[in-house]
């Protein structure tokens, strides 16, 4: 007979985890977590090394840009919703300009069409980019994040001349865009999409083939259909999951219509549909669809005018409207009430990483703290667009 | 489709007297009163014909009177979606209303009908864990409230300090709006002249 604990625990050949349990331990991963990608607490209680309850606390980047969206014109807004994802800020920009465009009925010129499609494809490719770095080194792997941020380091320059910011652009504007694009810059991003095509064959070698990668990740954190849908999660974890969900191909906006591309799901093909691997696979993959998308705005881009007709002042009618894109993480969705006057009258924004955080409760129990670490690196979550 | 939506309600759920609302602009959306949230909230999600089976978003909107609360309910096995509104009376500026939590239905309501009552102050019934989420615990008022006035005081700190201010911009326009005579009107905000614009 064995005592742990005071606890009668049988003797060695019966051994089993449920009566080995001890005391709970309350560990506190975060806010300044490195793992935590940002200021996400999450109050964990372990049995040594097995987490039995997670539970997340959010709001330590909380600005309240609802309540601040409601004293400031329209136009003013968009630097605001930039500071909520700041790794995939044009996607914020891009699906605000749209909600208001649709209330006032605004017709964008093509050109600006198709800039804004270029600048979001780039960006979607930076924030992949930038999820792949940062994945590799919460798994222990340091050079991956060294390649990934050489090339990510290009689009940002290239924001860098069309918008004068590398991260908060305020470059996509209500109507169209605010600079034009050079012939020399178009041509430097083909080569880019040249360059990088090569790049994410290798990039995909070096991690997702890695034997010591795919042990931490397949079969971790798995997500089911089910669980996807009760959640309301969307973008890459969604397909990761095996459903066929790509707001640019379910309900297109912009010149997403005209374009072919495909939409890359998870299959489980070093684990379980859904697991973190699959989600890291999508994502890369999400990588070429882009380039392919891009490649055909490089060939279809037209001359024209670049800013739609939007009156000066600009008075939004009265009504409410909710609108959502496909962000590089997800569904971005606003909520826009109007009075008809010159400010929103309650502007409410859905965010896809608010609440992909609240999926961490149901996906922690049961795994080890390292495993952990792996699940909150493949829902890739921006803090900035968390709290809002 | 919201008309559809609006007398499967009628049909499933008795007196709940559901109707639907055809915007010119924008959206519009079914709303009823709100004690029939719930049973019509899972008639909605249990139609094989609706399969509402994922709850995008939930948005308190204050008004003087009452607080509308929507539901961003989304179908995606169909490609639908829709605007499900609540108007919830409000007696007094400080009166919390309240409503049936549809957690049970869908998970994603725990994250987002905790951030309502957290913003907009909004109680929601048999809610699994009903606390502040981005504000902290002892917080007062609710700051999506249209009448919010913030507290002077947070454990011990002082809001808003005088010395944290950004003042320098607030007398940056000042002085402009001087040079301007006084008109607040001939400040533009912009750096462009008349004639580029």
């Amino acid at each position: 007979m064995i005592e742990i604990n005071g606890k009668d625990i049988g003797d060695l050949t019966t051994l089993n985890y449920e009566k080995m349990k001890s005391d709970l331990l309350t560990l506190n991963m975060g806010p300044q977590h490195p793992a935590t990608h940002g200021v996400l607490r999450v109050e964990i209680k372990t049995d040594s090394e097995i987490i039995a309850e997670a539970t997340p606390y959010i709001g330590y980047l909380h600005r309240c840009f609802e309540k601040h969206a409601e004293k400031i014109d329209y136009r003013g807004v968009i630097p605001f919703v930039d500071r909520m994802d700041y790794l995939g800020a044009m996607g914020m920009e891009w699906g605000y300009a749209l909600t208001v465009e649709k209330m006032l009925g605004t017709e964008v010129p093509r050109r600006a069409q198709y800039i804004r499609t270029i600048v979001g494809e780039l960006q979607r490719i930076a924030s992949h980019l930038l999820f792949y770095g940062v994945y590799a080194i919460d798994l222990g792997a340091f050079s991956p994040f060294l390649y990934a941020f050489d090339e990510r380091e290009k689009v940002l320059r290239l924001f860098e001349e069309l918008s004068g910011a590398r991260l908060l652009y305020n470059y996509i504007w209500i109507g169209g865009v605010w600079n034009d694009i050079t012939d020399d810059q178009l041509r430097r991003i083909t080569k880019f999409v040249d360059n990088l095509e090569e790049e994410v064959k290798t990039y995909h070698k070096l991690v997702g083939e890695n034997k010591i990668f795919i042990e931490r990740t397949a079969n971790v954190a798995v997500i089911s259909e089910e669980m996807a849908y009760q959640y309301g999660a969307t973008g890459p974890i969604l397909r990761a999951s095996g459903v066929d969900w790509d707001l640019r191909k379910k309900r297109p906006y912009g010149i997403y219509e005209e374009l072919d591309f495909d939409v890359p799901l998870g299959k489980g093909e070093k684990g379980q549909v859904g697991d973190c691997w699959d989600r890291y696979h999508v994502r890369v993959q999400e990588i070429n669809e882009s380039i392919k998308i891009l490649r055909q705005c490089l060939d279809g881009i037209e001359e024209g005018s670049i800013m739609g007709k939007v009156p000066k002042v600009l008075k939004v009618p009265e009504g409410e409207i909710y609108l959502r894109t496909e962000c590089p993480r997800g569904e971005l969705g606003y909520h826009l009430v109007s009075d008809g006057g010159k400010t929103p009258y309650r502007l409410k924004i859905k965010s896809s990483c608010f609440t992909h955080v609240s999926m961490l409760p149901e996906l922690a129990p049961g795994q080890m703290i390292a495993d952990f670490v792996a699940t909150i690196g493949s829902i890739d979550i921006v803090l900035g667009e968390v709290d809002r | 489709m919201l008309k559809d939506i609006a007398s499967f309600l009628n049909s499933k759920v008795s007196g709940c007297q559901a109707e639907a609302y055809e915007a010119e602009v924008g959206d519009g959306h079914v709303h009823f009163a709100g004690e029939h949230l719930f049973a019509c909230a899972k008639a909605l999600k249990e139609s094989s014909e609706y399969d509402m089976n994922v709850l995008q978003v939930v948005s308190g909107v204050d008004y003087p009177e009452r607080i509308e609360v929507n539901y961003m309910l989304a179908s995606f096995t169909k490609n639908t979606e829709f605007i499900l509104k609540v108007k919830l009376p409000k007696k007094n500026s400080d009166d919390v209303p309240e409503v049936e939590s549809v957690c049970s239905l869908w998970k994603s309501a725990n994250f987002l009908e905790r951030e309502t009552y957290d913003m907009v102050g909004v109680k929601f019934n048999n809610h699994p864990d009903h606390r502040r989420i981005l504000c902290p615990e002892d917080w007062e008022g609710y700051p999506l409230r249209r009448d919010y006035v913030v507290q002077k005081e947070w454990a011990g700190m002082e809001v808003n300090p005088a010395h944290k201010v950004n003042s320098g911009d607030q007398n940056f326009f000042k002085e402009v709006v001087e040079k301007m005579g006084g008109d607040k009107k001939k400040v533009t905000y912009s750096w462009k002249s008349d004639a580029e614009a």
